[in-house]
């Protein structure tokens, strides 16, 4: 299928692309190392200890989430941000815009090449947060739809990003102010209970925080997760992941610029 | 001859500036439409226009009788101004990677091979001269064989034997009956390459001929540069201005003049002469005892259509004379020079 071609020629084009930057491979997978270094190691979660207060007073296993989150919600937002400014800047768009790819194919493409580098850092993280936290976790295969479709969710945003800032510097920036406090908020590394109470209805408009709790569910059952809408809580979080994913997917296919 | 590309009353504004008030032009079949005008005249935006990748504000383009949003993107081949495709792909995979996107692709290495880069198909973008690059942006334009060709700028910053490769691959695309429409600003290239040219200015289409055409309307006649060297020429910056050399002494030469004067030369323009003619004025001059430097005819040309046309609208936008022939020659006429200095 011609669909399929055209895909498979961006996702290729753009694969060598990254790979051939040496910094950006690295850099992608030393930021989550270099967090559960520091969180998972350094500063070490003490479940318990002085009545459990603190910031990591939970199992080792609750904050897999937290650690998958820092390459899902990240790697999408700074490198759809940049992509989509480079193309901005190089007139790239202009280009493709009088080719047969559509918006859509091209968000689809630059979405799998995130596919395969956050899925390559999410083993990696599990590899590490096993050994060095000692996290005892359960390896479900709902590991694998979570890390997929939060890449989605989040490229669509991403993709966004990129076409309402100015620039590269502009669209980085704007990735790490609304990152950070997603990262922190979303019931990854700070539980409901240490938020104020107001609070809460907040996070249940973060994607990342259904990614969290899915996640949680299906990796960390000790964490009681409760149910969604009826649903078991590794699947009613994925249902609501997945259609805002595919709504920030459109939303950012939309906004990708075709015309000056 | 068949339309392929129609722009009727095109109108695109940002914000005051009107980029295009009111375009209209058809281009046949096979034949190369070459749009030249200063910066910031509209041809990028009339490009775009054509292209659908900017929505006029009033008017209507067809291109392969569709409009821009909706005509077969198989068929079409764009070459955006200031286009930089990602760096870190050889030039044989930045070609795969656009052929890759349309229904028959070409085979890269023969695109390479048109473009002039069969030996540089390995190397990375980012690595390849600055002409270079703009070759391979050119052959991006050609992976999908297309009908209708638009190129902006294409040949900026190509040297002269890569420009003459990217001449010839045009010309032979139109001779197989490929529709192109390129901007340029290199004079030489819109009159080898365009069938027929457009001057945009200020967005309006202001003349559009072949170029033989424009030359002759345009352009005014052939003419005899004789360079005089002013007599006892001083260029200290205090010094007196320069004699200059009086008009009056070539009253009986037989053709329209213009004399201007710096402070070591004067240039007498003599205009409306043949080459044949060139022996009398030298004549003329050795009969005066007039000294000269240099003698130089030349044949009007798309550059002097250029500077005619597009210079009275940079008067009109800055007040000031750009270099058009017949704009300067007015400006820079010398009288009298004592004119507007107090007596002693």
């Amino acid at each position: 299928m011609s669909r399929l071609r055209r895909i498979r020629a961006e996702a290729n084009a753009d694969w060598r692309s990254f790979v051939r930057r040496r910094t950006a491979v690295f850099f992608t997978f030393f930021f989550p190392v270099i967090l559960i270094v520091i969180f998972g190691a350094l500063v070490r979660t003490d479940p318990g200890s002085g009545g459990g207060g603190g910031l990591f007073a939970e199992a080792p296993g609750y904050y897999v989430p937290g650690y998958l989150a820092v390459v899902v919600l990240f790697t999408p937002l700074s490198r759809m941000g940049s992509e989509v400014a480079r193309h901005r800047e190089g007139n790239r768009f202009e280009k493709l815009a009088t080719t047969p790819l559509t918006r859509g194919e091209w968000l689809l493409a630059q979405t799998v090449v995130n596919a395969v580098i956050i899925g390559l850092a999410s083993l990696l993280i599990l590899a590490l947060v096993v050994v060095l936290t000692g996290a005892e976790i359960v390896f479900s295969p709902l590991l694998i739809p979570y890390v997929l479709v939060g890449v989605v969710c989040f490229c669509g945003v991403g993709a966004m990003l990129g076409s309402y800032t100015d620039s590269q510097d502009g669209a980085i920036a704007a990735s790490n102010a609304i990152g950070l406090p997603l990262l922190f908020l979303s019931e990854t590394f700070v539980t409901t209970e240490q938020l104020p109470g107001w609070f809460e209805p907040l996070m249940n408009l973060s994607p990342l925080t259904y990614f969290a709790r899915g996640v949680r569910a299906a990796t960390f059952p000790e964490a009681g997760v409760g149910d969604l809408a009826g649903l078991e809580p590794a699947l009613g979080n994925l249902l609501v992941l997945t259609v805002l994913a595919v709504g920030f997917f459109a939303l950012g296919a939309w906004s990708i610029p075709r015309t000056d | 001859m068949e339309a392929v590309v129609v722009a009727d009353e095109l109108q695109r504004s940002y914000g005051d500036t009107d980029a295009l008030a009111g375009v209209s032009l058809s281009i046949g079949r096979g034949e190369v439409f070459a749009l030249i005008g200063p910066n910031g005249a509209g041809k990028t935006t009339l490009v775009r226009a054509l292209t659908g990748t900017t929505v006029p504000d009033g008017g209507s383009a067809r291109v392969l009788g569709n409009s821009p949003e909706t005509v077969d993107r198989d068929r079409l081949g764009v070459l955006p101004q200031d286009f930089s495709p990602p760096d870190r792909l050889t030039a044989r995979e930045l070609l795969a990677y656009y052929a890759g996107l349309y229904e028959e692709p070409r085979d890269p290495d023969a695109v390479l091979a048109d473009v002039g880069l069969a030996d540089a198909g390995d190397t990375w973008y980012e690595n390849l001269s600055g002409g270079q690059q703009r070759r391979v942006c050119v052959g991006t334009t050609l992976v999908n064989d297309p009908d209708v060709l638009v190129l902006d700028e294409p040949t900026t910053g190509i040297d002269p034997a890569g420009r003459r490769t990217v001449w010839r691959l045009v010309e032979s695309l139109a001779d197989a009956g490929t529709t192109v429409l390129l901007t340029t600003h290199d004079m030489a290239e819109a009159q080898r390459l365009g069938d027929r040219v457009g001057l945009l200015a200020d967005g309006e289409l202001i003349a559009v001929g072949t170029p033989e055409e424009l030359v002759t309307t345009h352009a005014g006649s052939s003419r005899l540069t004789v360079e005089i060297p002013t007599p006892d020429a001083d260029t200290r910056a205090d010094a007196d201005p320069p004699t200059p050399v009086d008009p009056a002494t070539f009253a009986d030469l037989e053709y329209p003049i213009d004399v201007r004067t710096n402070a070591e030369t004067s240039t007498v323009v003599v205009r409306e002469i043949s080459p044949t003619e060139i022996a009398s004025v030298v004549t003329f001059l050795d009969e005066r005892e007039i000294e000269y430097t240099e003698l130089a005819w030349a044949e009007p040309d798309l550059e002097d259509v250029y500077l005619e046309l597009a210079d009275e609208t940079e008067v009109a936008r800055t007040g000031r004379a750009g270099g058009g022939t017949g704009a300067t020659m007015a400006e820079t006429e010398v009288a009298d020079p004592n004119e507007g200095r107090e007596s002693p």
